[in-house]
Order: structure tokens, then C-alpha cells, then sequence
């Protein structure tokens, strides 16, 4: 089954919107639930962001460089 | 890109079960949190663990602080509501150690410190398990309003300085003063309430070693017992820069400085925050001492002042 991992939603009045600095996972790769996918930056700090799931990583769908806003999806997994 | 930042300043943005149930709590009691609008970065990692710290008297603040992205403007009038919704949240997270800070309310007569009274008691009555730390505004310095909050016997009253004496105007403006959150310090520990008095401030607005040695003995000197130490992070580009990433070995050496200068308890790190992690205090020997404590040691600034260079020297403070 295909789960799309998104950047998930701090609450309101939160950060809404981040940078991705670099994907710390390729196409292809098992991971975990916990693992870290990407090193994302807001104007605060530099966040890594976990596997909600554990699975194989079969698309990347933002790159380095991206502005990426909360509820976009990340990547796909195949779980 | 954003700028980079130094490898150690680096949370995870995450949400999950516990943090889904925080966020749903919040949202559904109408409350509002520091972590949001300060925009911390240990908010993934509290929420998970079903804590917040609540932020009352409405999400306006009468100051404009350069360094805090919370709303300023003309604030809402009071919800008399809302300690009982705090009360609420703090009973169906189960949390033990209840951190209340509030918006500056100039535009109150007693700054809202009867609405702090209220919450803490509200707290109190639906959790009596759950210990109660207040972080107030600085009241103008008024120490009847000091007072009022102290006669809800929170177990904590934390007032934080933000930052060194120097860098006070550009970093708080206008209306706040060192002196005046000193003397709010002062009246805490003046108080004939047990409450832990605490302060916290922030670093890499551009202070030295020096400065950070001297707010120390001068925390200390108003009575203070415990002191939160942490990296300074700009919430958005809104706000000021951050002037210096302070290394981590750095904070260890505060954190020891406050311990050697006399404090009784004492944190310091990047990710540090007044309310982060504060029920660890709690648990620290002290927390029980302090509750049947005679009196506070209270020494002389420039008699701290010397403690602090020689302890800044690498030399055994007197």
C-alpha cells in the first residue's frame, strides 16, 4: 500500500512553512518508523522529519532547495 | 535557502498520537499556548509527551518585544472562562507540573494577576497532585500584584529577565526595564509564600561571558533560586537576528557558573526554555527542601560579582 508521508501540521499559529536542506534517504531505501527522511529549515531551526511509517521509499516529491508548506507530501513509501 | 544553522540546533518535526491529542485539546478548549506562538522548537517533542504551557489573559500583548512573535496590539478582553479551561486541559492530559505563563497586560489595572490567582487555584482544585508554575509579565513592578499571584501558593513563580542589562532596551523596549523585572524577582522571594522563585534568560543576542556572570549574581541577589539559560532563535524573519549560535560546551560552563555562584537549581542549553522540562525540577532535591526553607541567602552584588570573574577565571569562588 502507498502512503504518502507529509510535513505534518504544528497547530495553528505554528510553523506552516519550511526549506528542504537534503533528503537523508534514497528511492529505494527501507526505513523504519522513527528514521529521519529529511533535514527540513524554518527561520528557527533545522527539524528532521521521522517515518510515520515503516516501508520502502519510493518517491521523492520535493527537492533540495524547496519550499514546502505543512500537509504537502514529502515522499511516497510503500508500506 | 534559509541560513544555515550549527548541527547542534536541530529538532524533529513530528506530530503523532500524543501530539495529535494535545493539539486537538488545545484547539477544542479554545486555549492558546506559548509553544505555538513563540513557535518553539521543542513543541513536537512536549505535545507527544502531553504537555504545553498555557498561555492566558488572551493571544495579544500589550508590549512588542523585538525578539518574541507574539501578537502585540490591543488585547481581548478577559475570558472569565479561562482558568476553568485550563484547569480542564491540565486534568485530561494528566499533566503533573502545570506551567501557566500570560500575554503582558498593561492595559489592566492589576496587570492580570488576579486572572494567574484564579488559574492556579482552578488548577489546583481539579488536579491536586499537579504542582503549578507561574511565568508572569513584569506587572510594572507593581509587588501587589506579585503578591496576589503568590497567594494562590503556586509552588513555582518564574519571571524570566530575557536578557543582560546592556542589551534590555533593544531586546524587551520600551516599557520593560532590568531593574523593574528585578524587583518583581525581589518581590517574589520577599513574599512569605514557599514558592520557588526562578528566572530564565536568553543568550546570543550579542552579550559576554562577563555580562551572563554578572545577571547571574544579580538574579541571585533579588532572591532567585533557580535559573533557566537557553539559545536565543528567531521565531520568524519579523523578529531580531540571532547575533550567536553559543556552543553547547558554553552552556555547561553556565550552567556550572550559576551553580558555583549559588544557585540552587540551574539549566542551561540551546534548546532550554523556562517552562522546557520543568517538572524535572520538581524532582530535584532541592524542590522539597525549598518548601520548608527559614529564609533565603541574599549577599551583596559586588560580593557576587567578584565570585563570578574569579569563577569566569577557572578559579574556586570564595
Amino acid at each position: 500500500m502507498t502512503y504518502e508521508v507529509k510535513l505534518p501540521s504544528l497547530g495553528e499559529d505554528s510553523v506552516e512553512e519550511a526549506t528542504v536542506s537534503y533528503w537523508l534517504v534514497e528511492e529505494g531505501d527501507q526505513v523504519k518508523e522513527g528514521d529521519d527522511l529529511v533535514e527540513m529549515t524554518t527561520d528557527k531551526a533545522a527539524f528532521s522529519v521521522p517515518s510515520p511509517e515503516s516501508g520502502t521509499v519510493l518517491e521523492k516529491l520535493v527537492e533540495e532547495g524547496d519550499d514546502v508548506r505543512v500537509g504537502d507530501v514529502l515522499c511516497t513509501l510503500e508500506t | 535557502m534559509r541560513q544555515p544553522f550549527p548541527d547542534w540546533i536541530r529538532r524533529k518535526w513530528a506530530s503523532g498520537e500524543g501530539f495529535s491529542f494535545t493539539k486537538e485539546l488545545v484547539k477544542e478548549l479554545g486555549l492558546h499556548t506559548v509553544c505555538q506562538s513563540a513557535h518553539c522548537p521543542n513543541m513536537a517533542e512536549c505535545w507527544r509527551a502531553r504537555t504545553a504551557t498555557f498561555m492566558i489573559l488572551g493571544n495579544v500583548c500589550s508590549r512588542d518585544c523585538s525578539y518574541c512573535s507574539v501578537r502585540s496590539g490591543r488585547p481581548e478582553p478577559v475570558d472569565g472562562d479561562e482558568p476553568g479551561k485550563i484547569a480542564e486541559a491540565v486534568a485530561r492530559m494528566g499533566v503533573r507540573h502545570a506551567v501557566v505563563t500570560s500575554v503582558t497586560r498593561d492595559d489592566l489595572a492589576d496587570g492580570g494577576a488576579a486572572q494567574f490567582a484564579e488559574t492556579v487555584r482552578a488548577v489546583r482544585a481539579a488536579n491536586p497532585e499537579t504542582t503549578v508554575e507561574v511565568l508572569t509579565p513584569d506587572f510594572g513592578g507593581d509587588a501587589s500584584c506579585v503578591g496576589t499571584v503568590l497567594d494562590a501558593e503556586p509552588e513555582v513563580f518564574g519571571h524570566n529577565v530575557e536578557t543582560v542589562e546592556r542589551l534590555f532596551g533593544e531586546v524587551r523596549g520600551g516599557r520593560a526595564a532590568y531593574s523593574t523585572s528585578l524587583a518583581v524577582l525581589r518581590a517574589a522571594a520577599g513574599h512569605a509564600s514557599r514558592a520557588i522563585v526562578k528566572s530564565g534568560f536568553m543568550v546570543g543576542h550579542g552579550e559576554t561571558g562577563e555580562e551572563v556572570a554578572r545577571t547571574l549574581s544579580d538574579l541571585l541577589e533579588s532572591g532567585c533560586e533557580a535559573v533557566s539559560i537557553g539559545q536565543y532563535l528567531r521565531p520568524t524573519k519579523e523578529q531580531r537576528a540571532v547575533v550567536e549560535y553559543v556552543e553547547p560546551a558554553r552552556f555547561e560552563e553556565y550552567e556550572k557558573l550559576a551553580y558555583d555562584l549559588g544557585f540552587s537549581y540551574a539549566i542551561a542549553g540551546p534548546f532550554v526554555r523556562s517552562s522546557y522540562r520543568s517538572e524535572e525540577m520538581m524532582q530535584h532535591g532541592f524542590a522539597n527542601r525549598s518548601s520548608s526553607r527559614p529564609g533565603r541567602r541574599v549577599r551583596s552584588r559586588d560580593v557576587m560579582a567578584g565570585e563570578a570573574l574569579a569563577a569566569q577565571a577557572g578559579e574556586k569562588a570564595p
